[in-house]
């Protein structure tokens, strides 16, 4: 069953949506208004690099031990939506930058 | 539910044939002798290509162009370019809302203009174009957004401008230039100035212009229950940088400054047109149309004379300009007389309030007059899924309005409901002048087609 989703490629990584209330973010403002939050989700296996291979076999053979290191792509959004706005509880308005995904990749 | 479907189905079968096969249907205007006028642009363009016709119009802009207006146009010469004009195709030119070369448009308009009017008038011939179509469409959506019909104690609670605050928020373009004119218009510039007013005015037309009506109306016309809702449709336009000043001017001098500026000019000479009470419809509105008139409401947000709620009360509305009739002199009664048509203008406030309950006026030649406050026709039935107030697809209030006629009795040979349904449908598929046409052959149709739908009820219900 999992092979058949891999194949339909319905866990590879890309854009999700979610509309959230504006106060579940928690980012500390009261407003019920309802704001559409997209973010990157998803697989990134298929996007390994010789790099990534190289640096899994010199952290097995320990050469590479003391920083953290990430031996695989994540998927992470390579550009973010400009602005939004909304209006909260106490009649106030505010402006938040980059708080949803535009682009997702295997980075 | 099944027996519902198929009828629906049946009805818009019926519909989409015979809609095919009438020969009277989208083309309309054209058939009943009425042309678009031609815009002051192109109009200036034919002018240009004439020499007299150039020549004569380059006189008239030097006449106007004169320190004194009233001197200049008593000048001979200048009086015979203008009658000149006035056979020329300029003379009947009108401009659109938004249109590419608007704010061109309306100088070579008011040029002409200026120069026959005597003087300051109180109302203005607009220089827009007629808006023909109505608002059934967006007042539809409103009606399924506002979810009038279902239990009266949900639809109490729920708060209508949250509700269009988020349908604007979920769409892209919407949430970008509402975001775009929240940001600058609520950007603090210094201790004493609270923001640049112009360039929030310029975000705020750019939002009203560019977003379509059905996002912009609701978040501006939203209809409240409670204080908190009407504060929310209050701060709409951010009026604190957008509407309030630090003085209140006289509305008499916050005219004669709007008039100076061709835009604002257009923008209240078309309010005029639009939404001056009328004693003589229904509504109150020049041909019982709302949607001009919220339109040429909308229309004035974002110049000198930008309108607003003067303060939260849920139901008691109140819109003005911000400016009184204090220090008007002698000119008192006029200055009252401008700014009624703001605050106690029933045309506007009808407009508002049935745009908040999601009711159109229905006005046919014969028909039944239909108070301008009255209930929805489109309801919501139970029997429907609970997530169609998110739905804005046409297919479901299709559905909707048949399922509301079955509501009201399921006597397939009662002409006279379905031909309701039929008019319905009508207007849902090609709104405008078309109506006229068909409520005029209305009743053989119907009943040739109430028969036709009669057959299969029939059937089906011999089946089940």
């Amino acid at each position: 069953r999992r092979r058949a989703r891999a194949r339909s490629g319905a866990h590879a990584c890309g854009l999700r949506e979610l509309e959230v209330r504006v106060s579940e973010l928690g980012l500390g403002y009261t407003s019920d208004e309802t704001v559409l939050f997209r973010y990157c989700a998803g697989a990134c296996e298929a996007a390994a690099r010789v790099y990534d291979l190289g640096l899994r076999g010199l952290r097995q053979r320990r050469r590479v031990r003391r920083e953290r290191v990430r031996a695989q792509p994540c998927c992470r959004p390579t550009a973010y939506e400009d602005e939004v706005s909304f209006l909260d509880v106490h009649s106030r308005y505010h402006t938040v930058r980059e708080l949803s995904a535009r682009e997702c990749a295997c980075v | 539910m099944i027996l519902a479907n198929a009828f629906c189905l049946f009805f818009f079968l019926d519909e989409t044939l015979r809609s095919l096969a009438s020969p009277s249907s989208p083309q309309g205007p054209e058939l009943h002798g009425w042309r678009p006028p031609v815009d002051c642009v192109r109009a200036n363009e034919l002018c240009a290509a004439e020499s007299n016709c150039s020549s004569r119009y380059r006189t008239l802009r030097q006449c106007l162009a004169g320190r004194d207006r009233n001197t200049m146009l008593a000048n001979k010469e200048c009086q015979a370019a203008l009658e000149v004009l006035q056979e020329s195709p300029l003379y009947d030119c009108r401009c659109k809302r938004g249109m590419k070369k608007e704010l061109q448009c309306l100088q070579i308009y008011w040029s002409i203009h200026l120069g026959l009017t005597e003087g300051e008038e109180f109302y203005e011939a607009s220089p827009y174009e007629p808006v023909t179509s109505r608002l059934s469409d967006i007042f539809r959506l409103a009606s399924i957004f506002s979810g009038t019909g279902v239990d009266p104690v949900a639809s109490a609670k729920s708060n209508h401008c949250l509700d269009a605050a988020k349908a604007c928020n979920l769409n892209d373009n919407c949430k970008k230039l509402r975001s775009s004119y929240i940001s600058i218009c609520n950007r603090e510039i210094s201790p004493t100035e609270r923001c640049n007013r112009r360039k929030c005015h310029k975000a705020l037309r750019q939002f009203f212009d560019r977003v379509p009506s059905e996002f912009t109306y609701r978040m501006l016309f939203c209809s409240c229950q409670d204080q908190a809702c009407a504060e929310r449709r209050r701060q709409t336009i951010l009026p604190s940088c957008s509407y309030e000043d630090k003085e209140k001017p006289n509305c008499l001098d916050l005219r004669s400054l709007c008039r100076t500026d061709h835009l604002c000019r257009s923008r209240l000479a078309d309010f005029h047109a639009n939404c001056r009470a009328s004693y003589r419809t229904l509504t109150s509105c020049p041909a019982d149309n709302y949607q001009a008139c919220l339109g040429s409401y909308a229309g004035m947000i974002g110049f000198d004379m930008t309108p607003n709620y003067v303060d939260s009360n849920p139901t008691g509305i109140v819109v003005s300009p911000w400016c009184s009739c204090r220090g008007s002199g002698n000119m008192e009664e006029e200055c009252e007389k401008f700014l009624r048509d703001f605050t106690e203008n029933p045309c506007l406030r009808n407009a508002i309030q049935a745009f908040g309950n999601g009711t159109d006026v229905n006005v046919s030649p014969k028909g039944p007059s239909i108070p301008a406050t009255q209930a929805p026709r489109v309801e919501k039935t139970p029997s429907l899924p609970d997530d169609l107030s998110d739905s804005t697809s046409l297919g479901t209030s299709v559905i909707t309005t048949c399922t509301s006629i079955q509501e009201q009795g399921l006597k397939a040979n009662n002409s006279k409901e379905l031909s309701m349904c039929f008019t319905e449908l009508t207007t849902n598929i090609s709104p405008g002048s078309k109506k006229v046409i068909k409520l005029n052959s209305g009743p053989s149709r119907a009943r040739l087609s109430a028969a036709l739908t009669a057959l299969p009820l029939l059937m089906l219900t011999l089946a089940l």
